[in-house]
């Protein structure tokens, strides 16, 4: 018998196998079809919103594209003294090209974020490049102004050369690249971000831990209340999570403040003095007490729906095994309770590493965060490609932490419910 | 249910064309400030042009506008800007370009519009709308007997022990902080500018304004709306604050609280309107933006709020119109930021040197806030 007649044919004389294959590729088909929408939501609203930001962060062809005949002529520059004539002349060339099509002003605003003083001097350039006379423009356009004549505001044009750069990166923990091609620290006073976000850091931490300490005895609770009381528990940590984020920030504003309702009881009862009310907002611990309190129902529900999992008749166990009631706890309950542990803290961890709106409204300068640095980028400064690797930076952050997470804990282990 | 989606879609078709094919939006600051304007000039415009005018609110900067443009879609027409925006938006290309004197109306006696107005705009695509200051306030009633009447004395934290209110960022904190440790401003505050543009200048205002808010008596709390100031003297969470003139104004006169005004060293500042260019009406907004920077349209802010009208020909107006404010009993020239007792100290408030050295400075202020 040939092999041809060992195949199991359909009806059709189509082989069995290609038939079952055809058929299973629609149903994947099909599935795809249900999942799609989802797919093509997720890519649109998250994915290349992500991609778009890192794209951001990195794209600088606007000075490349903006200044080619000058970083031509600057290849042969050796950034030491002030660049030769052709420099000048080629970057006057460039200058004309861009005022003719408005888009001087564009320049200026992003020289101006690599070092600053660049507005106004480019403005002055436009102004009096109109009555250049022709040759000797390096005489000409320092005499514009002294910072023409300044080699760092050259270097400063030629740090801008690459297409595409990590500055944001180095500038978002508060270092350049010099001349050298060697990675330094910026002027000590101006050291900024890398304070930002150890505080960030440590803010979240804390938080975390609190949560943790104040959400633990009450999912217990929660889990071990007969029906009756339990719901009347779990409404009062469910109401406040369903009352808006400002309104629950306004309120501790309202309870914190030195004038306010925790400091006026306790003058009250005799336990400060009036004239020495206790700072409870604006500073550090406006933003630990506000945070905590907000990020509370994130710690509890999960913790509450491990605890409920958990079954009584083991606590018993291990009691009737002779073990002290702590004993029991800390050998038996504890360690079932850390999948909701570990949801809950990472749940917790991550939202506070990247909260804006409550340490903006009571941290004052002492409790603000690194997302409130990357609003101000935003909004002020419109160095959006920096605020863009600032958010990438805090986005990688939330990776690492759940990768060392799933290193020590196992991800596997979490567990909402 | 194929009615039901009819009469969604005819209702969506009207909202659309209710909401942005016909009025004009403007984005301002909000509180009293807007409630000034829209009462001031806004509706007389909406009512003479017959182009209906919205107010929404939004806190300065030009991140949304931006924001708005990059995605194709801008809401906006006319928004009030600080001068610096003006610059960094016409710079960016957000704004239209104006031909001053054909796209704003002459004064009534002919005056040419760029001559009726006090100095030349920063940027090609601002027009001027109010002259408004940086001063200091106290509670009157808490401050004690002695009180307050220079620049320095906001510095003084052993006859005035407490904490002071400041601005969340550096603008004008460090002009005051130069001006309080004894470098005069001379005219317009040309020497304080001079000072901060050099290293030492400008370490010696952040030092100053380091050693008050690290000051045991003093602190400083921060406040970025301008309605905070005068809540914060209220509630006595401040012994003094600085703020916008026509917050205090609006506090002491309109809402009759306790609060008075320190104009030595002022910060005299200019507000801005624009054109959003790619606006969603940039032809009505062009005609409201005229009409409401006419002389009569600025003027009639002026009824409203303490801040001076940036045409000559709108003050003669309020001059022989006394008593301008809304209450029929208070006069308002003398509450302006431009008036003669008012400016015996002032400091001319520099966009371009902000332009220029925001974000440098701004990285050393921040940096010095973090530390406190």
């Amino acid at each position: 018998m040939s092999s041809e007649t060992q195949k199991i044919l359909t009806t059709d004389g189509i082989p069995l196998e290609v038939s079952l294959k055809k058929v299973e590729r629609r149903n994947k088909f099909k599935a795809f079809l249900l999942v799609a929408p989802l797919l093509f939501f997720l890519l649109i609203v998250y994915i290349s919103p992500i991609f778009g930001m890192l794209f951001n962060s990195v794209d600088d062809r606007m000075v490349t594209n903006a200044l080619p005949k000058t970083y031509i002529a600057m290849e042969k520059w050796d950034g030491k003294e002030l660049p030769s004539e052709e420099v000048f002349e080629a970057f006057y060339i460039d200058f004309q090209k861009l005022m003719d099509e408005e888009r001087d002003g564009k320049l200026s605003t992003q020289l101006n974020y690599t070092k600053n003083g660049f507005k106004s001097i480019i403005k002055k350039l436009r102004r009096k490049s109109k009555s250049f006379e022709e040759g000797n423009y390096k005489e000409q356009i320092m005499s514009v102004h002294e910072r023409w004549a300044d080699v760092e505001y050259w270097r400063a044009i030629q740090r801008r050369a690459p297409a595409y750069s990590y500055s944001k990166y180095l500038k978002g923990v508060d270092m350049y690249e010099n001349e050298d091609g060697k990675f330094v620290q910026v002027e000590e006073d101006r050291r900024i971000y890398k304070k930002l976000w150890v505080r960030t850091l440590k803010i979240a931490f804390y938080v975390t831990l609190f949560c943790f300490l104040m959400a633990y005895p009450i999912a217990h609770l929660l889990a071990t209340l007969p029906m009756k009381y339990s719901n009347l528990l779990m409404i009062c940590v469910l109401l406040p999570f369903w009352t808006s984020l400002l309104v629950r920030t306004a309120s501790w504003m309202i309870l914190l403040q030195q004038q306010g309702v925790v400091n006026d009881f306790l003058v009250w009862i005799g336990f400060v003095a009036d004239d020495k009310r206790l700072e409870m907002m604006y500073n550090e611990t406006g933003t630990y007490i506000a945070m905590t309190q907000i990020l509370l129902p994130f710690m509890v529900l999960p913790l509450y729906s491990v605890m409920k999992t958990i079954s009584p008749s083991l606590v018993r166990a291990g009691k009737s095994l002779g073990g002290t009631p702590f004993i029991t706890f800390w050998k038996v309950y504890f360690p079932l309770t850390i999948p909701g542990i570990g949801a809950g803290s990472l749940l917790v961890f991550i939202l506070a590493i990247g909260y804006y709106i409550t340490p903006e409204l009571v941290g004052g300068a002492s409790g603000t965060l690194i997302s409130n640095q990357i609003a101000y980028h935003m909004k002020y400064t419109l160095d959006w490609s920096f605020a863009s690797a600032m958010g990438l930076m805090l986005l990688v952050g939330v990776l690492a932490v759940y990768w060392v997470y799933n290193k020590l804990v196992g991800i596997d282990n979490i567990k909402l419910g | 249910m194929r009615k039901l989606s009819k009469l969604l879609l005819t209702l969506v078709f009207a909202l659309s064309i209710s909401s942005t094919s016909y009025a004009v939006t403007v984005a301002s600051w909000g509180g009293a400030y807007t409630e000034s304007q829209k009462l001031g000039y806004g509706d007389p415009t909406a009512k003479k042009l017959g182009i209906p005018i919205n107010w929404v609110d939004y806190s300065g900067g030009l991140s949304e506008v931006k924001a708005q443009k990059a995605a194709g879609k801008i809401t906006w027409d006319i928004m009030d800007v600080f001068a610096m925006d003006t610059i960094n938006g016409c710079d960016e290309g957000l704004f239209v370009k104006f031909n001053f004197d054909k796209d704003f109306p002459a004064a009534p006696d002919g005056t040419k519009a760029s001559k009726d107005f006090f100095t030349s705009m920063p940027s090609d695509c601002a027009v001027g709308n109010i002259l408004y200051s940086w001063t200091y306030a106290y509670h009157d009633a808490k401050i004690g007997s002695k009180k307050p009447k220079t620049i320095k004395d906001f510095f003084d934290t052993k006859t005035w022990p407490g904490k002071r209110g400041v601005y969340k960022s550096a603008m004008h904190n460090l002009e005051m902080a130069l001006a309080a440790s004894g470098t005069k401003p001379g005219k317009g505050g040309k020497k304080i500018y001079k000072q901060l543009s050099k290293e030492k200048g400008l370490k010696k205002a952040m030092d100053k304004m380091e050693a008050l808010c690290k000051d045991p008596n003093g602190g400083c709390v921060f406040w970025s709306a301008g309605a905070k100031p005068p809540e914060l003297l209220m509630q006595g969470e401040v012994v003094m604050a600085t703020g916008w003139n026509g917050r205090f104004f609006n506090a002491e006169v309109g809402e009759g609280a306790p609060l008075k005004q320190v104009w030595d060293a002022q910060g005299l500042d200019y507000q801005y309107m624009v054109v959003v260019k790619g606006g969603p009406n940039e032809s009505d907004a062009m005609k409201a933006i005229a009409e409401m920077t006419s002389t009569e349209g600025l003027a009639g802010s002026a009824k409203y709020i303490a801040y001076a009208p940036w045409r000559k020909s709108s003050l003669k107006i309020i001059e022989a119109g006394e008593p301008w404010y809304k209450d029929g009993k208070t006069n308002m020239m003398t509450q302006m930021p431009t008036h003669p007792n008012n400016t015996k100290s002032y400091i001319l408030i520099d966009a371009l040197f902000w332009a220029d050295n925001g974000t440098e400075i701004g990285e050393k202020w921040e940096a010095m806030k973090s530390g406190l």
